[in-house]
């Protein structure tokens, strides 16, 4: 059964008088332990796709299905329980907090949850990411990729059953883009998780499971199946 | 445990305090116009306590008494025994002290001559105080005589004084109330010696302070006397409570400038956490898509709230408890009046309308931060 799966959704946006489809009619299922690239110019609605899939954004028409359960009305509370114990998050300019140090940072998404202690696990994540010396650095003492990693350990820190990266790699170089993939692709297995990422840069397919290609809110291939 | 692992056990303080050292400037700016407001109010405040305090010993024990004669419709020319033993019996807080009075003239050896008033009371304690001593609880020989008397006619302590035909032996001399001026010298005796008299003359009713006091003439005033029918006059010096009456209302304005500046305060407050949390939209964002519940986001923020005007308000309180030792010190002479709950009560307020304001300044950009949709607040 797949851990992800959107049926036949449609997401319209009014931009004023106008309505635009940034998804038409979009079939989309991913399993654990399966990387997932979702690929597409600029505007094609990859994001949005990515949304639906992330639990932070609703369709229009169409269903999501969490791991076989329907999720499709679920209120935004409901929503947030499901990722707050199920999907984890890497954005394309990683959003860590500055006042935070990597450690507090990964630690960030449970710490609210004092009935868990994360610590050792965030360092545990930082570890394997290779950052076990940068435990205390501060945001604005890592290089981009440091950054990254460090916004992989806190997508994995709740043992997420989808981890969605939308462009991980869009604002790193060549190389670091290559190492943030073996990265993901070495963790998909080790913690047994679906990866789906996004991205407009062909590089990306040698790391992939799969393929979904988007053109105008339409899924015009899959491969890889 | 340092500090750190205790916050680290409330997540929301920890974020909070985080926030709030990112930008220490505007931190300090806003924590700043709640200073200015918690001072303006405890030192306005206090300042209203402190001539208050001032006002009410200047009025001397007087503001603390009740004083009862005969009414215009009393069929006795005094106050009865039995009047008398039912206030004792209405009054339970206070002293009530039965006194008949006359004048006589005291003379010296030395054949000089001064007229007096006199007191013949049982409790001189409640009464008098003597320039060396105590007054006795229990006046039931000898005599008390004012020390000015005493002075101008010579006579000391063991000497004897002659009241209808009879020597009373001076035990104490008694040191005068110049508060309100009243010259003329006393000469306080055991009741005894003023048996003839049926009636007491007059009954003073010693309280602790001047509200019980006038509280307690109006018990009485009810018990014996009807709209038409005066039993008993009594009087309390009802002007103390006149001086209090409008010392309240300068305090209430005083306490109204302050709250303004305090309202000012609270809409720095509101400007900065607006700013603060549309600057954070996009992490607001990622907390709220990571799975941080709005609550949590709300609680976050309003901590962030609190925590400033706690800061400002503590910084507030201790100028202010400066200022205060200050303001005791000019008005009163005493500054540490200032450390007495009618004027600390002020530093109490201060704080607590510091934090109070900053969370209801906290609660709009919080609520706002907290219901913004994660999609839109990522997408900026
Ligand atoms: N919140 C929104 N309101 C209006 N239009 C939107 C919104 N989000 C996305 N769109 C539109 O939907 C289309 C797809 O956007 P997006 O999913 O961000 O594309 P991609 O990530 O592939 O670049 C674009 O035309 C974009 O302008
Ligand atoms: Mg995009």
């Amino acid at each position: 059964m797949s851990v992800i799966e959107l049926t036949d959704v449609v997401k319209r946006y009014q931009n004023g008088e106008e309505v635009i489809a940034a998804l038409d009619h979009v079939d989309f299922q991913a399993d654990r332990g399966e990387m997932v690239t979702i690929i597409g110019p600029s505007g094609s609605g990859k994001s949005t796709m990515l949304n639906m899939i992330g639990l932070l954004d609703t369709p229009t028409e169409g269903t999501v299905h969490l791991d076989g359960r329907n999720v499709t009305d679920f209120t935004e509370d409901e929503l947030t329980e499901e990722r707050r114990s199920g999907i984890g998050f890497v954005f394309q300019d990683f959003h860590l907090l500055p006042m935070l140090t990597a450690t507090e940072n990964v630690e960030l998404p449970s710490m609210w949850d004092t009935s868990v202690d994360r610590h050792d696990r965030a360092q545990d994540l930082l570890q394997r990411v290779g950052l076990g010396d940068r435990l205390n650095h501060r945001p604005d003492q890592l290089s981009g990729g440091q950054r990254q990693r460090v916004a992989i350990a806190r997508a994995l820190i709740n043992e997420p059953d989808i981890l969605l990266a939308d462009e991980p790699t869009g604002n790193l170089d060549q190389d670091t883009g290559e190492t943030i993939l073996t990265e993901l692709t070495r963790l998909k297995e080790d913690e047994n998780v679906a990866i789906v990422a996004v991205t407009h840069d062909e590089q990306m397919l040698e790391y992939t499971d799969s393929t979904v290609r988007l053109v105008d809110g339409v899924v015009t291939e899959v491969s890889g199946r | 445990m340092s500090v750190v692992d205790f916050l680290w056990r409330f997540p929301s303080v920890q974020m909070a305090w985080r926030n709030l050292g990112r930008n220490k400037l505007r931190t300090v700016l806003a924590a700043l116009g709640i200073i200015i407001g918690v001072v303006s109010i405890c030192s306005l405040g206090m300042a209203t306590a402190a001539i208050q305090q001032q006002a009410t010993s200047q009025l001397g024990s007087i503001g603390n008494e009740v004083s009862i004669t005969s009414g215009q419709d009393s069929d006795t020319d005094g106050v009865t025994d039995d009047q008398v033993d039912t206030m004792r019996n209405l009054v339970t807080d206070a002293e009530v002290v039965p006194q008949k009075t006359n004048s006589t003239t005291v003379s010296s050896r030395n054949g000089r001559e001064v007229r007096v008033s006199v007191t013949g009371v049982t409790n001189a304690a409640a009464l008098y105080n003597l320039t060396s001593g105590e007054a006795p609880t229990r006046l039931l020989s000898g005599a008390l005589l004012s020390n000015s008397t005493a002075t101008t006619l010579g006579i000391e302590e063991g000497d004897p004084v002659e009241y209808d035909g009879q020597l009373y032996r001076v035990q104490g001399l008694i040191e005068e109330e110049n508060a309100f001026g009243f010259g003329g010298g006393e000469l306080v005796l055991p009741e005894s010696a003023l048996s003839e008299q049926n009636h007491y003359n007059v009954v003073t009713i010693v309280a602790a302070d001047s509200a019980t006091a006038t509280e307690i003439g109006g018990e009485l005033d009810e018990y014996f006397n009807t709209e038409d029918e005066e039993e008993l006059s009594i009087n309390t010096f009802g002007n103390a409570g006149q001086v209090g009456g409008f010392l309240e209302t300068l305090s209430l304005a005083l306490l109204a400038i302050g709250g303004i500046s305090l309202v000012v305060a609270s809409v720095a407050i509101l400007n900065v956490m607006l700013m603060s949390t549309v600057e954070r939209r996009g992490e607001i964002g990622v907390l709220r898509a990571v799975g941080i519940r709005r609550s949590e986001v709300l609680r976050m923020i309003l901590t962030e709230a609190a925590l400033m005007g706690a800061l400002g308000g503590l910084i507030g309180v201790l100028l202010s408890l400066a200022a205060g030792l200050v303001i005791f010190q000019m008005i009163t002479g005493d500054p540490l009046g200032a450390l007495q709950w009618s004027g600390f009560q002020y530093l109490v307020y201060g704080f607590g309308f510091a934090v109070v304001a900053s969370i209801l300044s906290g609660i709009y950009p919080a609520w706002k931060a907290a219901n913004d949709r994660p999609v839109d607040a990522l997408r900026g």
